[in-house]
């Protein structure tokens, strides 16, 4: 809300500078966006723009700005004065005024002002208005905007000769009525939106934009009128639904003083006699359907320390309500207490202690720590996160956040048969859903790096999925580019899959998960020789090189789908196994197998050989080619034995070695290399 | 042969061997030198010892004598010798060992976490200590918990589908982490001492300081007693630990449906300490969050009796906070994953 300091002094004697004012008024709830200092004869002006908050429309006029100025520095409040001269006018001239929808009108003030001469505003007004950004049309058009910005009251002035059969009628727009709005837009309503009507047609939408063939005129001689209230939640959704908002509807939105509309005619009937001549008509139009008796609020004496911290004394707050306009009653216990009209903020007992505590300052009040009793807590699967998060840093992996929405084209490659969450107004797009998978962002991720010339990337996302049923957890990594980078120290080293396996393996681990390895039903966009996955609770492997293309990516991209929330609900105790006392011992075998044997196999047959004392294998060397057939390969491997009670013979253990080749060899046709 | 005659050949001997001495450059001819002078079967002085049988007998003591001196001194200087180029060649290993150590270190690669997980738990972690409890809620939330609930008239243009992500009539994507507050407050009786962090959606166009998703943390205390004051002291003691113990805390009056009074929390300028400077405008105050005291309305919808209980509540932008803490200049430099960005937390 733009308001100058020169127009404020019409109402309130301020001597305070103009930032001073701006930081008082700030203190007390309106929020000094602005001051603009302008030079001018007589000490120029200023221009504050004040952020008046939905609950105050009051504030929305110098008037009302000037109020909440009174009562900061405690001096009176001048309401402009202005003299009406009013004439009987003959009964040929009467309007026949009447409200059809009283819940959507609640007051609707109307005055007839015949014989004015429209013409250019005179250069005061003119300055006045255009020095709040406000453009001068003409001087019936001026001062409905003058009155507006001084009272907050919003008013239209018709071509009173245009209005078919002196009538003017408030009622609900026809379906599919049409009315062409003063900015020359025709628009279509509905019986949703309340409209001036006159004998005929529509000539204004209420409260929002009058119509272009009853708009005033170079050649207007008669004018009616409008000052009215209407209903806030019927204006916004009118304004809304037509896309349309005036300084009008934003008033009318936040709740106009309905008790002001009748003055704020006769100020702007008086106005316009002012510029333009003419002859008000007695009667005035004044109809008041929604008049309310004004409701009282109590507050209790006690409820002041009780809820903002400290007392305030007696005097202070009955001082606090008077200088707002509010009029007290005491009572027993405090006091009851009937707001303004304009303040249509006023609700409960909470509302009058902010008046206080925003008038006494809300510096005045101390400022404490409470006491109790309790202890605080984290989620409780936070530390769970963190543990997850600081091993993935410590493997390389930084985290990345991204946008929670995405396209149904990106999700349907990764997630074909989810249903996700669509968005009803998207704003764009590539972000109509929610995202499914944490896939494609990503690789928009991998994307965005590789584009900037980054092309040795560990990623993470630990974030949510989302989907018909409701809204997960889930983890994904990314790697590309190079696990070390070329050195003086090294040469380069390429991630691979068995980087990426290995990852995988330790983050599940730390949560004691099985690593049941499989290669089945793995998901379309991963290449098929190259992943696999950890029961349902991680999918890795490489990008399926046309996935890559389809992303334009050109470089080998490793992914790995974790389900967290699966991880983390396992089951965590972690239980000291016995530190071994006695020494292990290691042997080393070079095997020969068939090009069709996994090492997984090899794996689980000698693990399961029901030799106790094994305790890991771990292949070390592969070759694919050598001095034995093609349809072998080499694979070396090496073994750890280990007794808690004693230490092994090389006797017991070269029968260990017999016995594992032998199985090796009924098993898998295994040779010892020679 | 006299003992006069062998004495000069001893003689003759050392002299031959000091020449031969300077000449021992390291421990292998050292070795050659102590063969030459002192082998058993062909050393130089062995070889003059042998020659004491042809010394007569009155003789014998006195070469004997000087024989034997000889030979202690050329021992002796071997062995200092020796040592003297064991050591040399000790310090000649070490300095072939030498590194060039201002070459840059041998990294291996560290991950590093977001700033907004960092400045996330770090704000936990302050309301942890003051005796808060962590709670969480859907993001996809009901217009009854993100609006109604919280006091929004039906009418509020926050409501309005041009700021708020609709996914039905009814279900929204949430405004702000508030909801969780009546959440909360439907589970459990006062006392009521939350915070709630989470990702928050608006309709706004991305832009430095706009995104249509961002992060907040939600504070809500309610219990017996509870005053604009502890309101007051609470968020001073929040941003004095996250910004540092000179930060100051300001309120000024201002509105939202959920709470009355409600204030803006402003925190003085942690880059000027409130002396004035572009990022606070020259105003010495950045705005940092919405606050206020729990409005009656609200505990109507929790079924909590507004005359027995009173309550705070207050929220705020992680990714603002995170913004100041390391004056990060662009919201969307959050989203874009640019490792240049993520590297440098």
């Amino acid at each position: 809300m733009r308001v100058s300091y020169n127009w404020l002094k019409d109402f309130v004697d301020i001597t305070a500078p103009p930032h001073e004012l701006g930081e008082k008024l700030t203190a007390v709830g309106l929020a000094l966006d602005a001051l603009d200092l302008r030079e001018g004869p007589e000490g120029g002006d200023a221009v504050f723009d004040f952020d008046v908050a939905t609950n105050r429309p009051d504030c929305l006029s110098h008037l009302g700005i000037a109020r909440e100025a009174a009562a900061v520095y405690g001096v009176p409040l001048r309401r402009p004065e202005f003299d009406l001269r009013e004439t009987d006018g003959e009964a040929k001239d009467r309007f026949s005024v009447s409200i059809e929808d009283p819940l959507l009108c609640g007051r609707y003030c109307g005055r007839h002002v015949s014989g004015v001469r429209i013409g250019a505003s005179p250069d005061w007004l003119k300055a006045r208005l255009e020095a709040l950004g406000v453009r001068s049309i003409n001087n019936v058009a001026d001062a409905t905007n003058y009155v507006m910005l001084e009272l907050g009251q919003p008013l239209h002035a018709f071509d009173a000769d245009t209005l078919q059969g002196r009538q003017v009628v408030v009622r609900r727009a026809a379906p599919g009525e049409r009315l062409t709005t003063l900015d020359g837009v025709e628009r279509e309503l509905n019986p949703e939106m309340l409209l001036i009507a006159d004998g005929e047609r529509g000539v204004a939408i209420a409260g929002v934009m009058g119509g272009a063939e009853t708009e005033i005129s170079l050649t207007t001689t008669n004018v009616f009128l409008e000052s009215a209230w209407f209903d806030p939640v019927s204006i916004r959704k009118t304004s809304r639904a037509i896309g349309l908002a005036t300084e009008a509807s934003y008033r009318f939105e936040r709740g106009a003083d309905i008790e002001i509309a009748r003055y704020a005619c006769d100020r702007a009937a008086a106005l316009i006699q002012t510029l333009a001549g003419g002859v008000v008509h007695r009667p005035a139009y004044d109809l008041y359907p929604g008049k309310k008796a004004p409701a009282s609020v109590r507050l209790r004496r006690k409820r002041i320390a009780g809820f903002l911290g400290a007392p305030v004394a007696d005097e202070i707050v009955e001082r606090i309500f008077e200088r707002l306009g509010f009029s007290l009653e005491q009572t027993g216990d405090g006091w009851s207490i009937t707001a303004p009209s304009h303040r249509i903020d006023i609700a409960c007992e909470e509302d009058l202690l902010d008046e206080i505590a925003r008038s006494y300052g809300f510096d005045k009040f101390p400022s404490s720590l409470p006491s109790w009793n309790g202890y605080g807590s984290a989620l409780p699967q936070e530390s769970a996160e963190r543990t997850l998060r600081n091993n993935l840093a410590a493997a390389g992996y930084s985290e990345i956040y991204s946008y929670s929405f995405s396209s149904e084209e990106a999700e349907r490659r990764f997630r074909p048969h989810a249903e996700p969450v669509r968005l009803v107004n998207p704003m764009s797009e590539d972000a109509t859903i929610l995202r499914t998978s944490l896939a494609p962002s990503m690789l928009a991720a991998v994307l965005w790096n590789l584009h900037r010339g980054i092309r040795d990337l560990q990623l993470f996302e630990l974030s949510k999925v989302y989907d018909a049923r409701g809204e997960n957890r889930s983890l994904i990594l990314a790697a590309c580019g190079a696990l070390r980078s070329k050195s003086v120290h090294e040469p380069e080293r390429a991630f691979d899959f068995y980087d990426l396996k290995g990852d995988v393996e330790q983050i599940l681990e730390a949560f004691h998960a099985p690593l049941d390895a499989a290669s089945d039903d793995l998901p379309p966009y991963y290449h098929p020789g190259r992943a696999a996955r950890f029961g349902a609770l991680a999918v890795f492997g490489e990008l399926h090189p046309d996935c890559a293309e389809m992303f334009k990516i050109r470089h080998r991209v490793y992914l790995a789908e974790i389900d967290v929330e699966k991880l983390l609900a396992l089951p965590q105790s972690r239980r000291m196994k016995e530190v071994p006392r006695f020494p292990a011992v290691r042997r080393d075998f070079s095997l020969l197998l068939d090009k069709a044997t996994q090492y997984a196999d090899l794996h689980r047959i000698m693990m399961s050989a029901g030799i106790p004392e094994l305790v890991r294998v771990a292949p070390f060397d592969r070759l694919e080619t050598g001095p034995f057939p093609e349809s072998k390969y080499s694979l070396s491997i090496s073994v750890l034995y280990q007794s808690a009670e004693r230490t092994l013979t090389d006797a017991e253990v070269d029968g260990f070695d017999q016995r594992l080749l032998q199985i090796l060899e009924q098993r898998l046709g295994a040779q010892l290399r020679k | 042969m006299s003992s006069s005659t062998g004495i000069e050949q001893l003689r003759s001997i050392e002299l031959q061997f000091e020449r031969d001495r300077s000449s021992v450059a390291d421990l292998r001819s050292l070795k050659e030198l102590r063969n030459r002078y002192l082998s058993r079967k062909s050393g130089l002085l062995t070889l003059q010892l042998e020659g004491l049988r042809h010394i007569p007998p009155s003789e014998r003591a006195e070469f004997g004598r000087a024989a034997n001196e000889l030979k202690s001194r050329i021992e002796d200087a071997l062995a200092s010798l020796e040592r003297a180029l064991s050591e040399r060649e000790k310090t000649g290993a070490l300095e072939r060992e030498r590194l060039d150590v201002s070459l840059p270190g041998n990294r291996r690669r560290l991950g590093h976490r977001h700033p907004l997980t960092i400045v996330r738990k770090e704000i936990e972690d302050i309301f942890i200590a003051m005796g808060y409890t962590v709670e969480d809620g859907p993001e996809v939330e009901s217009t009854y918990y993100n609006f109604d609930a919280l006091n929004f008239p039906a009418a509020h243009p926050a409501r309005d589908p041009r700021d708020t992500f609709f996914v039905s009539d009814t279900m929204i994507l949430r405004t702000h982490t508030s909801p969780v507050q009546v959440r909360t407050m439907e589970k459990i009786s006062p006392p009521v001492r939350i915070i709630c962090p989470g990702r928050v959606f608006r309709r706004d166009a991305a832009d430095p300081t706009h995104s249509p998703m961002f992060h907040q943390i939600e504070c809500l205390y309610v219990d017996e007693g509870v005053t604009f004051a502890h309101l007051k002291g609470t968020l001073e003691r929040f941003h004095k630990q996250f910004f540092g113990e000179k930060t100051q805390t300001r309120l000024r009056p201002s509105f939202f449906p959920f709470v009355e009074p409600g204030a803006e929390v402003d925190v003085s300028c942690m880059f000027c300490e409130g002396s004035g400077c572009r990022v606070c405008k020259h105003t010495g105050w950045i705005e940092m969050m919405g606050a206020g005291m729990v409005h009656p309305n609200v505990y109507g919808y929790v079924h909590y009796d507004a005359e027995k209980y009173s309550g705070f509540a207050f929220g705020g932008g992680i990714d603002r906070y995170a913004m100041l803490k390391y004056n990060v200049n662009d919201l969307q430099l959050y989203f874009q994953n640019d490792m240049r960005f993520l590297e440098q937390f």
